[in-house]
């Protein structure tokens, strides 16, 4: 039984736009699945979907067999989300409250909050940030505090929305870091992107999204050479390995 | 907007940072009420010193605060000159202590001092201004310390903490949308400042229509805004936003009931002095 499953999804906005169609993906758990699409191709829209912050117009979202919507806290305490604009993620005015906003909307006691809020901040590497105020981080910091927030939610699948965008070349590196460290400690890895040079190397699977359905599904090393053709650049050159499409060098 | 330090939470371990924050509002109630009572300028001047110890205390960055602030030295300067001229009173004595007033100010032989300016200034007026202006001096340094030592979190929970009691009153909703609010004002700032140098950089002074450059801001401003509230929204949803929310705890120490008590000293000595 697949971990995490999308069925037929489809969304059609109100105004009639279709932001994905037909759309049907199994993810094992431990994956690291690369979601890549050109700009507008429905990436977001799709993982949205996957811990409910939107509703399908048809087809449904399954994790460990069950429909999320019995239980779209549950799912979301699983499936964190990592937003492409790390500043829209914080709601707190220091890195620790930051971080403490899931664990207390999950009405856990205090003492359990604050133990959350060291882990996840010693694990991302920020402790040393605590009481800083969010908004004067790094754009690389902010993004490891947007997955600190989300670590302290104690979820199996981490979904990275364009993580690396607006980010300088440390800001990728150190983001890219985080990635693949939560990938060896276990978790789900599901990351959007159309920088396929920056990580590919590191991913078990990649999936091409193009005009709102599923174009390509397979490993990376099968699926890259037709990605030219959905508008995404080739990351390898002639003669190059896989494992040289990343940024971790 | 980053930059501004006035009404922002400014980290830092002091007292006033450590303070339980439902005594600390308590302490801004009750020096806002003795602001409002004092019934003469010079029954400002032990509340005014009183904060501004709390000021120093809490180590907030004063010269950056004045700087930021000027705009309010503006608008008491506008009050007192206002109030000065507008109400309607006793002229101010030619004499005081027996020297003119005129002498005392010293200008230059070329320069003839108008005097009718001086016959339309009242008395009143002068207190007026002085009590107005003081009144709002007051209420600035409270709200300031307030703020600079209160982070935002701690703000909310206090509020939710006052409302729980009323019934009928969604108070971790209305403690929620307190919160956003803050959150979102700098971002609005911010944005607007980008948005304006964006229409700067393409010469947006020379259209001489005022509300077509109004317009020009207020609607991607707007709609910026609304998209920006929608992610917010979204982030706080998938990060499992409930109203069942982990209860903060508060502790009061003695030095913050001593601090509470310095406040309600002060609103009745005003009481006191001001009858």
């Amino acid at each position: 039984m697949a971990f995490l499953e999308a069925k037929n999804l489809t969304h059609i906005f109100p105004d009639g736009t279709v932001g994905i169609e037909d759309i049907s993906l199994q993810i094992k758990e431990g994956e690291f699945v690369i979601i890549a699409g050109a700009n507008g191709s429905g990436k977001t829209v799709f993982i949205r979907h996957l811990n409910g912050l939107l509703r399908p117009t048809k087809g449904k979202v399954f994790i460990n067999g069950e429909s999320i919507t019995k239980n779209i806290t549950a799912a979301r305490k699983k499936i964190g989300l990592i937003f492409q604009d790390s500043d829209a993620q914080i709601v707190g005015q220091t890195v620790a409250e930051d971080v403490a906003f899931g664990p207390e909307n999950l009405n856990l006691p205090n003492a359990e909050v604050s133990q959350i809020v060291k882990e996840s901040l010693e694990t991302v590497g920020l402790f040393d940030a605590f009481t800083q105020n969010p908004h004067s981080l790094s754009g690389g910091q902010k993004r490891k505090l947007a997955i600190a927030g989300v670590l302290a939610m104690k979820p199996e699948i981490i979904m990275f929305d364009e993580p690396f965008t607006a980010l300088d070349y440390s800001g990728i590196k150190q983001v890219l870091t985080q990635l693949v460290e939560l990938h060896r400690a276990g978790h789900t890895i599901i990351l959007v992107t159309h920088e396929l040079e920056k990580v590919l190397a590191h991913a078990d699977r990649l999936v091409i999204i193009h005009n709102g359905k599923l174009a390509e599904d397979g490993k990376p090393g099968d699926v890259i050479f037709r990605a030219e053709k959905y508008g995404l650049r080739m990351p390898l050159k002639e003669g190059e390995e896989i494992s040289s499409a990343t940024w971790l060098r | 907007m980053a930059q501004i330090t006035f009404f922002r939470y400014i980290h830092k371990d002091t007292i006033l940072h450590r303070m339980d924050p439902r005594l600390k509002l308590l302490c801004l109630l009750l020096l806002s009420l003795s602001a409002s009572l004092a019934a003469e300028p010079c029954h400002y001047f032990v509340p005014l010193f009183i904060v501004a110890i709390a000021l120093f205390a809490a180590r907030l960055p004063i010269l950056a605060l004045l700087r930021d602030m000027w705009f309010f030295a503006l608008l008491i300067i506008i009050v007192l000159v206002s109030n000065a001229f507008n109400v309607p009173g006793d002229p101010i004595p030619e004499q005081i202590f027996g020297t003119k007033i005129i002498s005392w100010i010293k200008l230059p032989d070329t320069l003839r001092y108008p005097e009718f300016i001086l016959q339309s200034v009242s008395v009143q007026g002068v207190v007026a201004g002085l009590r107005f202006a003081g009144r709002l001096i007051l209420i600035l340094m409270v709200c300031t310390v307030m703020t600079g030592t209160t982070s935002l979190l701690a703000f909310k929970n206090t509020i939710e903490w006052f409302l729980r009691p009323i019934p009928f009153i969604p108070e971790v909703r209305v403690a929620t949308i307190i919160n956003l609010v803050f959150v979102l004002i700098p971002v609005i700032f911010d944005t607007y400042t980008e948005m304006m140098n964006a229409q700067k950089s393409r010469c947006v002074g020379l259209r001489k229509n005022p509300f077509k450059r109004v317009s020009f801001i207020a609607f991607p401003l707007l709609s910026r805004t609304l998209r920006r509230a929608d992610e917010i929204v979204y982030a706080m949803e998938s990060r499992c936003y409930s109203e069942t929310r982990t209860r903060a705890e508060f502790r009061t120490n003695k030095i913050d009931w001593l601090v509470f008590s310095v406040c309600l000293a002060i609103l009745l000595f005003v009481i006191f002095i001001s009858e």
